[in-house]
This record gives C-alpha cells, sequence and structure tokens, in this order.
C-alpha cells in the first residue's frame, strides 16, 4: 500500500466573460468521497454577486440543499477587499463549510483575473532590473501593498529604501 | 473562451498510523507553486511543511519559502483559516497560504474518512503519540501600511469650532487594534483633537463606561460603531442597537431609520483602485450607481487606512452624489490618531449634535495631524 494515496482532491475554478456585464466563476470539487461546483455570476464592473447556485453531483444528499440556500445570501455583495468577511459572516452556520470555501474561491478567481490582466503588461521576473523597478512603483503606488507578503517586506530589494510615513516599522 | 484558471490537487499519502503527507500542487494563469505538509492526523496538528515555486511574479517571490516553516506546529481548530492566512499569507506568500488551507482540509477529510483504517493500525502497534504538547503559537502578523500624503486635499481656510476623528478601533473591543482606549484618549489630547469617535466593529459601548472614561479624561467621547454589512463597513452612529454578524445594509438601514441615527459609508473604495482592479474599467459614472448610496447619509472620503487615489475618488463620488463628507483616522494604533479627521462647523456636545451636524452636512473631512505639525 506504500505510496499508494489514499485520498485525493481536485479543486478547478475558472472564470469566463460570458457578455459584456457579466462574469461567470465556476469551482469544482472531485475528491475520494464527493464532486460538487459552486458558480456565481458577477456584475462588471461592479462586482456584483448576481446570482449563486451549486449542487452536489457525488453523493446526492438532500441535506446538502439547505448549504446552497446559505450561499444565495451573498447575492447582492460586491467582490473586494473585506469580501472574505462578508462571506464568512453571511454564510455563518452554513452546514457544510465547504461550499462557503467553494464560494471564497469563485471570489478569489475573479479578482486574480483581474490581477492577471495587469500582470500581462509587467516585465517578466527574469527581467530582474525591470522587475524590480515596476513593482517598486506598484508598492509605492498602494502603500498598503508593503509588508504583505515576503516579497513586499523588509529584505526584499522591491521595497529597499521604502519606508511608510506615520508609521513604525 | 475561459480568462482565468486554478487548478489544485492534493494527495494524502499516509505515512504511518498518526501521519499523512498531503503533497499539493497549484496551478493558475499566473502561479506555480507546490508543498509538502506532513500532518499528526491525531491532533490534526502540522509537524512538517516545504514548499517550492515554479512559476512566480516577481524576482523576490522566492523569499517566502522560509517562512513556510511558521506553519509547523499550528493546530486546525479554532480561527485555524485565519491563523493561516495572516501567518502564512502575510509572512510568506497568499497563495501558499490558498494551498496550505487545501492540503490542510484535504488532510482532515482523509482522516475522517480513514478512521477506521487508523484506528485499526493503531491498536495493533499500540503506538502512541508523543510530542503532542500544545504549542502556543503567537502567528506574527504584519501591520497595514497605509498611504499618506504630505500634499493637502482641502486648502480651505474653514474655521472650524471643533475637529474631531470619526473613526477608530480600541482593544479589545476590536481585537484587530493593538491600542488601548485610554491610550487613543490621551493621544487625541496631545495632538489636539477635540474628539473622538468609538467606532469598534459591532460593538455598542455602554453609555455610562463611556461617560465614565469622559470623566476621567474630561475629554469628549462619542459613541459609534463600525458595521459589516453585505455592502461593505458602515459606520453608525445614534443607533444603540448592538447588531451581530453581518446585516444587509437595507435592513440596517431600517434600523438606524428607527433610531433616528445615521450611517456614512466607510472607506467604499477601499482596495478598488489597487493593482488589477482598474482594468474592471470602475468609472464615476458606474461608481455613482452602487445600490449602497441609496442608504447612506453621508461617505467617508478620507480614511487613514486607503490610499490617496482610493480617498480622491471617493471624494468625486461624494460631490457628485451631493452626499455630506467626513473623515477618520481608522487608527488601529496610536501612531495613526488623527491623521484625518472632520471638521465640524458648530460646537458638537452629544451624539445628537454630532448626528445633525452630519445630517445637514456642516462639517467637513480634514487632514489633521499634518496640519497640526505632528509626526
Amino acid at each position: 500500500m506504500y505510496n499508494i494515496l489514499e485520498f485525493t482532491r481536485n479543486r478547478s475554478t475558472s472564470v469566463e466573460q460570458t457578455d459584456d456585464k457579466t462574469l461567470r466563476s465556476y469551482c469544482h470539487l472531485n475528491d475520494t468521497i464527493m464532486e460538487a461546483y459552486v458558480e456565481i455570476a458577477v456584475t462588471i464592473p461592479d462586482l456584483e454577486i448576481i446570482s449563486v447556485q451549486g449542487d452536489v453531483l457525488r453523493p446526492h444528499k438532500k441535506e446538502f440543499k439547505e448549504s446552497f440556500e446559505f450561499l444565495k445570501r451573498v447575492i447582492g455583495t460586491r467582490i473586494g477587499p473585506g469580501i472574505l468577511k462578508i462571506v464568512n459572516g453571511l454564510t455563518e452556520g452554513i452546514r457544510h463549510k465547504q461550499f462557503a470555501f467553494m464560494l471564497e474561491e469563485c471570489c478569489h478567481a475573479v479578482i486574480l483575473l483581474f490581477t492577471k490582466e495587469d500582470l500581462l503588461s509587467s516585465p517578466r521576473p527574469d527581467d530582474e532590473e525591470e522587475s524590480i523597478i515596476y513593482h517598486r512603483q506598484m508598492v509605492l503606488d498602494n502603500i498598503r501593498l508593503y509588508n504583505r507578503c515576503a516579497a513586499f517586506a523588509p529584505g526584499s530589494r522591491i521595497v529597499e529604501g521604502i519606508i511608510p510615513k506615520d508609521k513604525d516599522i | 473562451m475561459l480568462k482565468f484558471m486554478r487548478n489544485k490537487i492534493v494527495g494524502i499519502e499516509v505515512k504511518d498510523s498518526n501521519t499523512v503527507l498531503a503533497h499539493g500542487f497549484l496551478d493558475d494563469n499566473i502561479y506555480s507553486i507546490e508543498m509538502n505538509v506532513l500532518i499528526d492526523i491525531n491532533h490534526l496538528e502540522i509537524r512538517d511543511i516545504d514548499g517550492r515555486w515554479n512559476r512566480w511574479t516577481t524576482t523576490e517571490c522566492k523569499r517566502a519559502i522560509p517562512f513556510l516553516k511558521e506553519a509547523i506546529g499550528l493546530r486546525m481548530e479554532g480561527d485555524f483559516s485565519q491563523t493561516v492566512r495572516k501567518v502564512i499569507g502575510r509572512r510568506a506568500c497568499r497563495h501558499f497560504a490558498n494551498l496550505l488551507l487545501e492540503c490542510c482540509y484535504t488532510a482532515k477529510q482523509a482522516s475522517e474518512v480513514l478512521k477506521d483504517k487508523f484506528k485499526e493500525k493503531h491498536d495493533v502497534n499500540n503506538v502512541t503519540s508523543e510530542n503532542n504538547s500544545d504549542k502556543n503559537v503567537t502567528p506574527i502578523i504584519s501591520a497595514d501600511m497605509p498611504d499618506h500624503s504630505d500634499t493637502p486635499f482641502h486648502d480651505k481656510p474653514v474655521s472650524f469650532s471643533m475637529v474631531i476623528d470619526l473613526h477608530m478601533h480600541s482593544f479589545p473591543a476590536s481585537p484587530c487594534s493593538s491600542v488601548s482606549v485610554d491610550q487613543l484618549i490621551k493621544e487625541a489630547k496631545r495632538i489636539g483633537l477635540d474628539a473622538i469617535c468609538l467606532t469598534d466593529h459591532n460593538y455598542v459601548w455602554d453609555r455610562d463606561t463611556v461617560e465614565d472614561l469622559r470623566q476621567k479624561h474630561g475629554f469628549l467621547i462619542l459613541r459609534g460603531n463600525e458595521i459589516t454589512t453585505d455592502q461593505g463597513d458602515m459606520l453608525v452612529f445614534g443607533m444603540e442597537k448592538d447588531i451581530k454578524g453581518i446585516i444587509s445594509l437595507a435592513e440596517l438601514r431600517k434600523e438606524v431609520l428607527e433610531s433616528r441615527g445615521i450611517i456614512i459609508a466607510a472607506h467604499p473604495f477601499r482596495g478598488f483602485l489597487t493593482v488589477g482592479i482598474q482594468q474592471i474599467g470602475l468609472t464615476l459614472e458606474r461608481a455613482i450607481k452602487r445600490p449602497m448610496f441609496k442608504y447612506v447619509d453621508a461617505i467617508e472620503t478620507l480614511n487613514g487606512s486607503v490610499t490617496e487615489n482610493e480617498n480622491r475618488f471617493t471624494e468625486k463620488v461624494a460631490e457628485r452624489l451631493g452626499l455630506p463628507k467626513t473623515g477618520g483616522s481608522d487608527a488601529h494604533e496610536v501612531s495613526r490618531v488623527g491623521v484625518y479627521a472632520t471638521g465640524f462647523i458648530d460646537k458638537i456636545k452629544d451624539e445628537k449634535d454630532l448626528v445633525d451636524a452630519i445630517k445637514e452636512g456642516r462639517c467637513l473631512p480634514t487632514v489633521f495631524r499634518k496640519h497640526a505639525g505632528l509626526r
């Protein structure tokens, strides 16, 4: 039995633009015991969640339906900073937390889509000097990014010389 | 055509009756990372972890790897997700934090599925878990580093009767704050503010407690509340009701109207103008149509935890909507008190005066701490 996996999980989250004003973010989970999906529709550019749906494809259990009703509470909220707190708050009490996590994944994917679009015009990391200049400017433009991850923390070349004002470091 | 896709794969390998190895792989349009996490399945505790980058965005992303070790000792209990997001997400990388959560929750699920198998082995081997002492893991949380411009937003020689910081957080009422209410008050007095509003998250300050603080410090302290709604954070004044959990903004509006209070949209565009989001083409015309603005009495256009651009954009929105504007530091630590504040044309002596003044727009946001020549 050694090196034979006892449990495996695949989770795939994708975003497509269905029309000029709508994005569809779809999270599909397939693991040893369950297959399920959660899907949201989001308006552009407000990133307002206008619909939520989901289902458990395996195993079929009626009890899951209640959880999907919980998820619909996020309809009308906007994806952006703080969305995690809102999703967690609105889905508090959900019986199957897995579906709340899938909803979060749908929201993350939408944010990452726009991050990707932005990065398309940035220098590649192997273009070291250009990349550092680009990201340094990004931190200067959005100082909230400072110290938000290892790459933007003191000691990183990207933030060398940057000292946020009015702040003890 | 898909515009973005993230795939995550986690495999759980049983190492012995106490331990599983979770191997996680994350691959999307931007990043590709892998990690191995050794998990004590009896105590749901991370025993070891390593990771590697396959694709990254900055030359410095590799600095995240050593910080992964800070997850060792964390247990899947309580606010585990939040802790991982803070410890690994901020010290290392949020994508590693995401994959770590995926690995841990998959391991936990696997342990439930495989518990009979574990039990069987455990009985046969009579294995006892060693080294299972509780580890007191103290997350090291990196703080926000808000932008603060030297450029004043308002060149107005307006003569204010009072300047009040309308937005600040104290510990322990707001667990995210690092400063006690006494420290906030002392600092506010030191820098010359005329009053402060305590706006802890979903927290109603007791009237008598606040009166005692007023007496003790000889300083005007007003009560507010920052309430999380489905449309984001809202500053509420003049309402006693204690709201727990997330409330819809429409519902909050009803409650506030009954109390004759007011709602101020707190930092309504926080993060919306940061990396990537400008790609969505959020325009002023679109922004002013947001449903949230139908429910608020004023907009916080100077907030100490957002960027200059976000404050400027918010100010334009407030101007287009003709809504009163306010300012507040959103201080979570002493050094931020009074960074922004609100100037009032009339004397404010209590919460009713405050509510009336804001409703009537007899106030303006102001950059206070800089104007006072303080740092």
